[in-house]
């Protein structure tokens, strides 16, 4: 089994400044991480675990017992450019129970002329069930991308998953003024498409501003939950409107955030619009913390990584 | 097209196919309650924006290929097609919209004989597009023109549901009209020429709109 490994010294030259316009090699870096995760007696094991490139994971922890295998993954350059791909295949055995989640935000940098592309993979056989907790993916102005997340589920497999997009940066007044970000996010059952998102936001366009699209809010993103019960969606907006009092005055940034949740065909879907991917997460996460008992049989059990 | 035919698209197009268009406002009523279009321009902006992104990028594209598989006999791609852009409706009362009206179309067209349309009017998951493909390949009108029209209908059922929201008066309600025109042909034009991995959108805000509205205190509409 891989565990995070020393940093290469060139992955290390990697690590730019944040404002850093990136010259970008004529082919990026070549990432792939293949997970397996296998049910053994009352156990999830990481059964497999193959990596080609700067993708590792973290030594698998059981904070919750061993029913249920939490892994981090980990991407040790600290940021995707222009002509990298990475390819992320997640597949849980029959009965196999875990938890994905990443220490840090992904970060997307500027471009300067290919597209880079993480394209994640999960499948998660019958009676499994995947959370897929990432933390939020941050994308430079002038970043091209193609992120694509696809859930394939068989039978009754359960998921909870989320993908937290910040266009731009607003803490540095930056919007995404330039580039372009395509985001898919499929999830399937049984060969049948359950829940089909695909996001195109290329920089400066109408999209970013309009009131049917992202209402000019950097932040934008989406919960979607296989296995919820018929109360889920009251229950979450019940939690939210008691975390956040909405009889309270609420501070300027927040007035226009909206936190929806909607119950579609086989699929619960909950969304955030608004600044602050912190707020996303917290939303989130008591989303989660309902859902979670519910569909798991479990209490909430919150990654150490995330600092919400 | 066969002088014939076009009365058949008419038919097809108008406000009056009894499928209970009218009940739905497609997120447009939320918006109008949490502010977002309040006015013959904000009005346009949400209407002609979503023409020129969703049913550009995805309803017109998906349109072609169920109005294909009709032709070519093939039922099982026309369910395959259904099943796609029904999964990518962001809201239940998105998805139900659709289920209702694709199944009172399924209804009428199979009232008129298109014994096709029969297995549709209980399927679980129908879009109105998968039927008024049906239609429009049964009745042999041409695919562009189809697709012009049923850009058209959902243009003109927006339209309607803004002038009873704001309100808008009557020439206002025209002006819209008129510049959806080149907004519905450009959008055909490049709807009908998508290839399969460019087809899908997300509009965050008509999402948040359709969610929003299950909650809302006073609502004329079912979406």
């Amino acid at each position: 089994m891989q565990t995070l490994l020393p940093t290469h010294p060139k992955e290390k030259d990697r690590r730019m400044p944040p404002s850093a316009m990136v010259p970008t090699p004529a082919t990026g870096w070549q990432a792939r991480l293949t997970l397996g995760f296998q049910r053994q007696h009352a156990r999830t094991i990481l059964g497999s675990c193959a990596h080609h490139g700067p993708l590792r994971v973290q030594r698998p922890f059981y904070p919750e017992g061993d029913e249920i295998c939490h892994v981090a993954l980990l991407h040790p350059p600290g940021g995707v450019v222009g002509g990298d791909e990475l390819r992320i295949d997640v597949t849980l055995h029959s009965d196999a129970r875990a938890l994905v989640t990443t220490p840090a935000a992904g970060k997307f940098y500027r471009s300067a002329g290919p597209r880079a592309r993480q394209i994640q993979r999960l499948r998660v056989a019958a009676g499994a069930a995947l959370e897929w907790l990432p933390q939020e993916n941050i994308v430079y102005s002038g970043a091209r991308v193609h992120a694509g997340t696809h859930v394939e589920l068989q039978g009754d497999a359960r998921f909870i998953g989320w993908e937290i997009l910040c266009l731009g940066r607003p803490a540095a007044g930056e919007r995404f003024a330039t580039g372009d970000y395509r985001q898919d996010f499929e999830l399937w059952r049984d060969g049948e498409p359950l829940y089909l998102e695909h996001g195109r936001y290329p920089g400066g366009d109408v999209i970013l501003d309009a009131r049917w699209g992202l209402q000019s809010q950097p932040v934008s993103a989406t919960l979607a939950c296989v296995g919820a019960p018929p109360d889920g969606v009251a229950a979450i907006r019940a939690e939210w409107e008691a975390f956040t009092d909405p009889t309270a005055p609420r501070p300027a940034e927040q007035s226009e955030e909206r936190a929806t949740a909607t119950q579609l065909d086989g699929v619960l879907v909950c969304r955030y619009l608004g600044t602050s991917t912190a707020r996303a997460r917290r939303f989130f996460t008591s989303a989660w913390s309902v859902l979670r008992p519910k569909v798991l049989g479990r209490p909430p059990c919150p990654s150490r990584f995330w600092n919400t | 097209m066969n002088p014939a035919t076009l009365p058949r698209l008419l038919q097809l197009c108008s406000p009056t196919l009894p499928v209970g268009a009218y009940a739905y406002s497609q997120g447009l009523e939320s918006a109008v309650e949490q502010g977002w279009v309040r006015d013959e321009a904000s009005a346009g902006a949400w209407i002609l924006g979503l023409l020129d992104h969703t049913v550009r990028r995805l309803d017109l594209p998906v349109f072609a290929r169920l109005y294909g598989a009709w032709q070519a006999g093939d039922a099982d791609a026309a369910r395959r097609w259904n099943a796609r852009l029904y999964a990518a409706r962001e809201a239940a009362e998105l998805q139900r919209e659709d289920q209702q009206l694709g199944a009172a179309l399924a209804r009428l067209l199979s009232d008129l004989g298109l014994e096709e349309a029969e297995p549709w009017r209980n399927a679980p998951r129908v879009c109105f597009a998968t039927l008024f493909g049906l239609a429009a390949a049964r009745w042999a009108i041409p695919l562009p023109e189809a697709a012009t029209g049923y850009a058209w209908a959902w243009t003109e059922n927006q339209v309607i549901a803004a002038t009873r929201l704001i309100p808008l008066g009557q020439t206002a309600t025209q002006r819209l009209l008129v510049a959806a025109g080149p907004v519905i042909a450009a959008a055909v034009v490049d709807g009908l020429k998508r290839p399969d991995e460019e087809i899908g959108a997300a509009a965050p805000g008509l999402a948040l709109a359709g969610a929003l509205h299950e909650t809302q205190y006073s609502r004329l509409f079912r979406s």
